[in-house]
């Protein structure tokens, strides 16, 4: 396939969609029709559908794949493992076909999500708060200054997260308003203020180019680096 | 073992004995509810005042965007807000979810709730628009012109059949926005898609660990209010409808208190060591 294909064309097609979808977000470009929408008014929302067509494709493709990757285990018997993929692909045909022929609202799919799927995200997630009081338990020791701060500032935030200790100690809820409102709203800010500068970077470089990571594996002439 | 002083054994409690002590502080108050006090925090305050300040004939979007494992924490909270909601005159609530869970979990919530018994109906109170696809794309989408994303409810009823949707065709129609989730993509999504285009009114309930990522939108008025999910008993309280919210509080101030043990143990026992090998 030759360059333009695998690499200018979908840089050029990536560039105008996100020219396109910019410029409504900023102007009202004319011609605009009776409702006051733009013709990129009307373009954006097909793309935007675009998007959730194919992210709703990509789930079915992930199954698809999903398929293809366990059945490899299942042939091939991978020690220790293969079971496990028998019993996924087992599942996911029962939710599929259960969720095809009478609906992923009928009261037999919501059963067997409740009682399957339901309970057990609910335990593993819940099974947390047992290794975090395990962990609590074992990292947090004073060891110099700055492991002393951390100890005393995360006591005094649990404290104040267990609601009745609030009711008889009121002025934790003054100190951890002090720490979580000024202290780390502040420094969360220049986080995501540094985030959001790298995600208009990276905007910048995938519009132009020069960010190639999308288009898959490309070879180095393709990249635009020395030929060999 | 025979060998092991007293702060030797404080300093290294096998996980098995803070896991037991630990169960056992959190089965008794599920079995025996204490009635701990429960403290009503400014957060949920705002965001009850906000609910109540809705005028009859106001319309709420709810995104019902949080997984299976976030539900014992913010399903209560999302209940408590829907029989708020309810229990007040003609307010009109949509929801959609984010997460391809919310549809079930949406379910869930009304068999809690069950919105008959508020004289709430289905099509014309409220409506589940069903799981979109997309995240922001789909936020997006559906703020410029819902009936272009989606013409069915999540049963596959057209829209056009129920009187709820009447005038409602995108952000501009909505005068809340509330979300419920356990990923950032949504919480913050929102903010971005919804609240700088359109201006919308916006509050989300998000798990606790959650909440230092919200506050910013907080402060720059963006988010009328950030609670969390485990501060669900506050507005059941607030609500007066109490259920599991205020029995998860008696649970959680018990857990925290005894992990604050744990830690003071711990560094005792250190400090004791040391002061000895010194």
């Amino acid at each position: 396939m030759s360059i333009t294909v695998r690499k200018t064309l979908p840089i050029v097609i990536v560039f105008v969609i996100a020219v396109v979808v910019m410029s409504d977000y900023f102007l009202v470009l004319p011609p605009v029709n009776d409702a006051g929408t733009s013709w990129t008014g009307s373009a954006v929302t097909s793309l935007q559908n675009w998007g959730i067509i194919l992210t709703a494709f990509s789930l079915g493709f992930g199954a698809v794949n999903l398929f293809f990757f366990h059945s490899k285990h299942i042939s091939r018997r991978t020690p220790d493992q293969w079971y496990y993929s028998l019993w996924l692909l087992i599942v996911v045909v029962i939710f599929t076909v259960i969720g095809v022929f009478l609906g992923p609202n009928s009261d037999q799919y919501s059963w067997l999500y409740n009682a399957s799927y339901f309970a057990l995200s609910a335990t593993v997630y819940s099974s947390l708060g047992f290794y975090m009081t395990s962990g609590v338990y074992r990292a947090l020791r004073v060891k110099n200054t700055e492991s002393g701060i951390f100890l005393v500032v995360g006591l005094l935030v649990l404290a104040k997260n267990a609601p009745a200790l609030t009711v008889y100690f009121p002025v934790l809820r003054d100190i951890v308003s002090f720490i979580t409102g000024i202290l780390t709203t502040s420094a969360q800010r220049g986080i995501m203020i540094g985030g959001a500068l790298g995600a208009i970077s990276l905007g910048i470089r995938t519009m132009t180019g020069r960010e190639t990571g999308f288009l898959g594996k490309l070879t180095e002439e393709e990249r635009g680096g020395a030929v060999g | 073992m025979s060998g092991q002083s007293i702060w030797d054994r404080l300093e290294n409690i096998p996980r098995e004995i803070l896991y037991g002590i630990l169960l056992v502080v959190f089965v008794i108050p599920m079995v025996f509810p204490l009635g701990l006090p429960v403290p009503i925090s400014s957060n949920v305050e705002t965001w009850y005042d906000t609910i109540e300040a809705l005028p009859p004939g106001s319309v709420v979007m709810i995104d019902f965007g949080y997984s299976g494992g976030g539900e014992p924490e913010l399903g209560p909270m999302a209940v408590a807000v829907y029989k708020h909601l309810f229990r007040k005159d003609g307010i009109k609530v949509v929801a959609m979810s984010t997460s391809i869970e919310g549809t079930q979990l949406w379910d869930r919530a009304m068999d809690e709730i069950r919105p008959e018994s508020y004289d709430a109906v289905y099509g014309v109170d409220y409506i589940h628009i069903g799981y979109i696809a997309g995240t922001e794309t789909a936020m997006a989408a559906i703020g410029t012109d819902l009936r272009a994303t989606t013409s069915t409810d999540y049963h596959g009823d057209s829209l056009s059949q129920f009187s709820i949707m009447d005038g409602i065709n995108g952000a501009e129609d909505f005068d809340l926005l509330i979300c419920y989730t356990t990923g950032g993509d949504q919480s913050e999504g929102w903010v971005r898609q919804w609240v700088t285009v359109y201006g919308t009114d916006y509050m989300c309930s998000v798990l606790a660990m959650m909440v230092p990522t919200m506050l910013p939108y907080q402060d720059a008025g963006q988010i009328i209010s950030v609670t969390s999910g485990a501060q669900a008993g506050e507005m059941e309280s607030l609500v007066r409808v109490p259920a599991r919210g205020i029995k998860s509080a008696d649970v959680i101030t018990l857990t925290h208190i005894l992990v604050i043990i744990y830690v003071l143990i711990g560094n005792v026992a250190a400090l004791m060591k040391r002061g000895g090998n010194s």
